[in-house]
């Protein structure tokens, strides 16, 4: 016999006091005088032997009472087999943990793998008895916990368990040995059980084996481990990526989105069709002919915008097994049309009007137009009129100048930025500072002469950042980026948070770098596109980047498009007059979010989007709605189980039982418990025995023996 | 016969202990049961007998009725009217056993104002009354008297004695039966914790001299109920045993024992046409006194039992 508190067997010292009550009632009496003793000797002739007997008999029983009492707080335990065992009940504390990550929405024969793992739990707790302590969780990215230590009732249970859903989410295998030991340590149980119900896909169990077998070892020390793979088909084609490509998201014009389709299973998949909606309406069909089994196919999909606005884009393949990865979604803001005001030193003229109007259908194009001003006028000029603003060799700025651009770009605009010959740098540090955050991605530090001894000047690096505007520049050829020549310029200090696409060669002195600033970009230039600094213009590369970073400025997504479990976050361009913004899920439910500001910066965050799907983001009530678009991480798309063997051979000397059906589920029960709680059996005797003590020292209620009477003659 | 409650309440044995004076006790006591009944009580107690018996050997020859020969030719003995006047006898017992009290009233003190009570009675009606008593031995005898001041000598009889056991009834009985030379009431006040052969032999002794013998048992409300709770230890009043008990847990068989005894003599007084009243000295005196009275059937002077309620 063992306990599961053998420290609460001192209390079996208690037996003393029923001892020490016994012998102090035998030396403790009143005394009288007494006449008729007659009587009372024949009593206690008859008595004395009876009571002396019924006394040790008491006083036995006590002890008794109080021995049991320990061993029934210190709650002893036995094994299947010894004598007590039948007189105890088996007792487990169970702790389920149920794989609830989207590839278990895979339908098997037109029973999705989350159902059939329901079934596995339904039998597991179907030999358990009512006041079971039983944990219940969910794996997932976070693994919830639904029941905690809590005593089990077959009622309430199977109620909460036809409730369950498998999440659009992945699984973080990684912490689940973790998550489990931490509720095995908790349980208060005789003995324990941990059941993982999984579809054993094979990139997560497959990868982590060592680290798994390990932490799994160390768990089953703790507690029985068995683990229930619920094994599958593996066929699945999932919609891996779908991002904007090219073109310019403004009312009138198509946009292309570059889809990727993996096939995950193992036969072909034929004539894959790919539809592109815009808020929920077809616009573009496409066909993949074939897609081999474990490869990917990318087509592109064309999206023609009627409307201004924001625009819920997204990208679905046909219904297959698992169905919540074969869509992909973002969103556009699109924009009437595309305003540049270009700002120059000496007024227009410049090459870079020249480059940015280097496009298809140049000036004439209604929806687009470049406006070069000389900066002595740009004071008179509204900027609400504006998408971006080039500025280059602007001597240096007012701070209400300054004041102004900050907003601009804090609504969503963008700014270019080059330096020149007029250029008061000291001026334009001290402008950019704009309380804690500053205006242009990085502080000058002085012009530098990179013309060499022989004044050829520096080339580019062909160390080019990964970046959409800078992307057209990898593919270009070796001798064309060597073309590019600087002679002069300025060393700078980026900051901390912006991007540095391109820098010379050598000495790697930035060239161009990018930061976010609220909801706009800024991108700045450490040359001017003038033949004294470089010869960039003369090169294809500077309408090349320019057209990119308007391209970049305008038709960019008004936010990325999330994973599930990842934040929501709405930014405020001007401190709110509400405390709290609303957003709404995919399946219309209303979350309210307190605005939160820091340093200027104001913001609702959502912490976790829980569903895939459009969420809408209210951040005031007049405010129109902004959808923001939520994606299920592709990582879990790939739903290939473990084979059995390989499944078994993973948890091989780890204590792990593997258990495959129903069969070996049942054998385990019976074969796993075999401890039995004996602390009911033992508080029955203590109350038989109280009940017999009772009895015997006539404490229970009895009639009452009227006294001597004698009726009259 | 109406009761005058307020009286009866008054007569509790604790109250009358306070009044102290034996006479003033017995007269609030019997003139609370006069309330209202006149002649009945009293009337009981006049033993109008004149009739004649068989004539027996010893038998003074001038008593032989000549008359009755002369028509019958058998001798008769005639009872003259002079000796037929009422006289009545008191034995108190004060033995050891007397002196148990739960409560403030021992069994002693209760049996000397119910001996009063009686007396006063008596002497209330002009006839005569005598007391003896009794431990071990004969202690005092005061012969019939007709004089309230023989209350003052019972009070006194009882002062000067020393409470000794008594080892039984029978002796005590025997040598007053002795010492009566008329035919009397005897009322005996004991608490007959004694054997019964031996209580019956004096009392037989009594009845076949021709008294009307009268039993008055006193026992103490916790000898009867014996309600004690936790561990106690007895001293006896009449032995040197000690005995340490529970008595919660012999209680039973300590009423079983008790009732069996009570029975017993109560029938065998029955049997012996003896009266017996058991009294229990919680209850208030007036009460025990009519109780007492109307049990008396002294026309049919047959033998009446029970118990004081």
């Amino acid at each position: 016999m063992s306990f599961m508190s053998p420290l609460l067997l001192l209390s079996a010292l208690g037996v003393a006091l029923p001892i020490l009550a016994h012998l102090l009632n035998n030396h403790k009496y009143q005394e009288t005088s007494w006449a008729a003793m007659r009587f009372l000797n024949q009593a206690i002739k008859v008595k004395s032997r009876e009571i002396r007997i019924r006394d040790l008999l008491l006083l036995i029983l006590r002890c008794l009472a109080i021995l049991l009492l320990a061993l029934v707080i210190s709650r002893p335990l036995t094994e299947e087999g010894s004598a007590l065992a039948e007189f105890g009940e088996k007792r487990v504390g169970v702790i389920i943990a149920l794989d609830a990550s989207y590839s278990m929405l895979h339908e098997e024969a037109s029973k999705k793998r989350f159902d059939l793992a329901k079934e596995k739990v339904e039998k597991i707790v179907a030999n358990l008895t009512s006041g079971d302590p039983i944990t219940f969780l969910l794996l997932g990215m976070e693994h919830r916990v639904l029941l905690r230590n809590r005593a089990y009732q077959a009622g309430s249970f199977q109620e909460l368990l036809d409730a369950q859903e498998a999440h659009p989410e992945a699984l973080d295998l990684d912490n689940v040995p973790r998550r489990l030991k931490e509720l095995v340590d908790e349980m208060d149980a005789p003995q324990k059980e941990v059941y993982i119900i999984t579809d054993a896909q094979e990139q997560d169990w497959k990868t982590g084996a060592s680290r798994l077998q390990y932490a799994l070892k160390d768990l089953s020390e703790r507690a029985k481990l068995f683990m229930i793979p619920v094994l599958g088909g593996h066929e699945n084609l999932s919609m891996t990526n779908f991002e904007f490509l090219s073109g310019v998201l403004r009312k009138g014009t198509t946009a292309r989105y570059s889809v990727a389709v993996n096939n995950y299973g193992s036969q072909p998949a034929l004539a894959v069709k790919v539809s592109g909606k815009i808020n929920n309406i077809t616009v573009d069909n496409q066909l993949i002919p074939r897609i081999g089994p474990g490869e990917a196919e990318t087509i592109s999909l064309f999206m023609p915008f009627q409307n201004p606005g924001p625009a819920k884009i997204s990208a679905h393949l046909p219904d297959d097994a698992l169905s919540i990865d074969n869509v992909r979604r973002s969103v556009a803001i699109i924009r009437n049309k595309v305003s540049i005001l270009c700002v120059e030193n000496k007024g227009s003229g410049s090459f870079l009007t020249s480059a940015l109007l280097a496009r298809e259908g140049g000036a004439t194009e209604k929806d687009y137009s470049v406006t070069s001003i000389p900066w002595i006028s740009f004071p008179a000029h509204d900027l609400k009129l504006y998408d971006v603003v080039v500025m280059s060799d602007v001597p240096t700025i007012t701070d209400d100048q300054a004041k102004k651009l900050d907003q601009f770009v804090r609504n969503g605009n963008g700014l270019i930025w080059l330096p020149g010959e007029s250029t008061k740098w000291e001026s334009w540090n001290e402008r950019s500072k704009l309380g804690s955050a500053f205006l242009l991605p990085a502080k000058l530090e002085g012009l530098i002469n990179t013309g060499g001894a022989m004044g050829i000047g520096r080339p580019l690096s062909l160390d080019i950042q990964e970046h959409s505007v800078s992307n057209p520049l990898r593919s270009l050829s070796e001798d064309l980026l060597s073309e590019a020549r600087f002679l002069k310029v300025y060393q700078v200090d980026p900051s901390p948070n912006s991007v540095t696409l391109l820098k010379l060669a050598g000495n790697a002195y930035p060239l161009l770098l990018e930061h976010s600033h609220g909801r706009g970009q800024v991108f700045m230039f450490t040359s001017l596109a003038g033949s004294e600094w470089n010869n960039m213009a003369l090169t294809p590369l500077f309408p090349m980047l320019l057209q990119q970073m308007v391209t970049y400025l305008t038709a960019r997504e008004f936010e990325k498009p999330r994973l599930v479990g990842s934040s929501l976050k709405l930014s405020y361009v001007e401190e709110p007059d509400v405390t709290e913004a609303v957003f709404e899920t995919p399946s219309g439910e209303s979350l309210t979010v307190p605005v939160h500001s820091h340093k200027d910066q104001h913001s609702a965050i959502l912490s976790q989007a829980e569903e895939d799907g459009f969420y809408l983001a209210m951040g005031t009530l007049q405010s129109p709605p902004l959808p923001i678009a939520v994606n299920v991480d592709t990582s879990e798309s790939m739903v290939k189980c473990l084979n059995a063997d390989d499944f078994s051979e993973t948890f091989k000397k780890t204590g792990v039982n593997v258990i495959f059906n129903d069969e070996e589920l049942d054998e385990a029960l019976i074969d796993s418990r075999r401890t039995h709680s004996l602390w009911k059996f033992f508080a029955i005797m203590v109350c038989l025995i109280m009940l017999v003590e009772s009895l015997l020292s006539s404490r229970l209620p009895k009639a009452k023996k009227s006294p001597v009477t004698q009726k009259g003659a | 016969m109406s009761t005058d409650h307020s009286k009866v309440e008054y007569l509790k044995p604790e109250v009358l202990k306070s009044l102290g004076n034996l006479e003033m006790i017995a007269k609030e006591i019997v003139s609370g049961q006069k309330v209202g009944a006149h002649r009945s009580n009293l009337k009981g107690f006049s033993s109008e007998f004149s009739h004649h018996r068989p004539y027996a050997p010893g038998d003074p020859i001038r008593d032989l009725d000549w008359k009755v020969y002369g028509r019958t030719e058998k001798y008769y003995t005639k009872l003259y009217e002079a000796e037929t006047n009422f006289e009545c006898h008191v034995l108190l017992d004060a033995s050891s056993s007397m002196n148990y009290a739960s409560g403030e009233v021992s069994k002693l003190e209760y049996s000397k104002y119910l001996a009063a009570s009686i007396c006063y009675l008596i002497l209330n009606q002009q006839d005569t009354v005598g007391l003896s008593v009794f431990d071990s031995r004969l202690r005092a005898h005061i012969p019939p008297k007709s004089t309230m001041g023989i209350l003052v000598e019972i009070e006194k009889s009882l002062r000067e004695i020393e409470s000794l056991p008594k080892d039984g009834l029978s002796k005590q009985l025997n040598d007053t039966a002795l010492q009566l030379k008329r035919r009397s009431f005897v009322v005996l006040i004991s608490d007959l914790l004694t054997d019964v052969d031996d209580l019956m032999n004096g009392l037989d002794h009594l009845k076949h001299d021709g008294h009307n013998v009268i039993v008055l048992q006193t026992l103490d409300p916790y000898e009867l109920d014996f309600p004690f709770k936790g561990t106690w230890r007895f001293e006896g009043l009449e032995t040197d045993e000690e005995v340490v008990t529970q008595p919660d847990r012999i209680r039973a068989e300590y009423l079983s024992n008790l009732e069996k005894h009570l029975e017993d003599v109560q029938k065998r007084c029955v049997g012996s046409n003896v009266d017996y009243l058991l009294l229990n000295t919680s209850h208030s005196l007036g009460t025990a006194l009519s109780r007492f009275l109307q049990n008396r059937s002294i026309d049919r002077m047959s033998p009446t039992s029970g118990v004081s309620s």
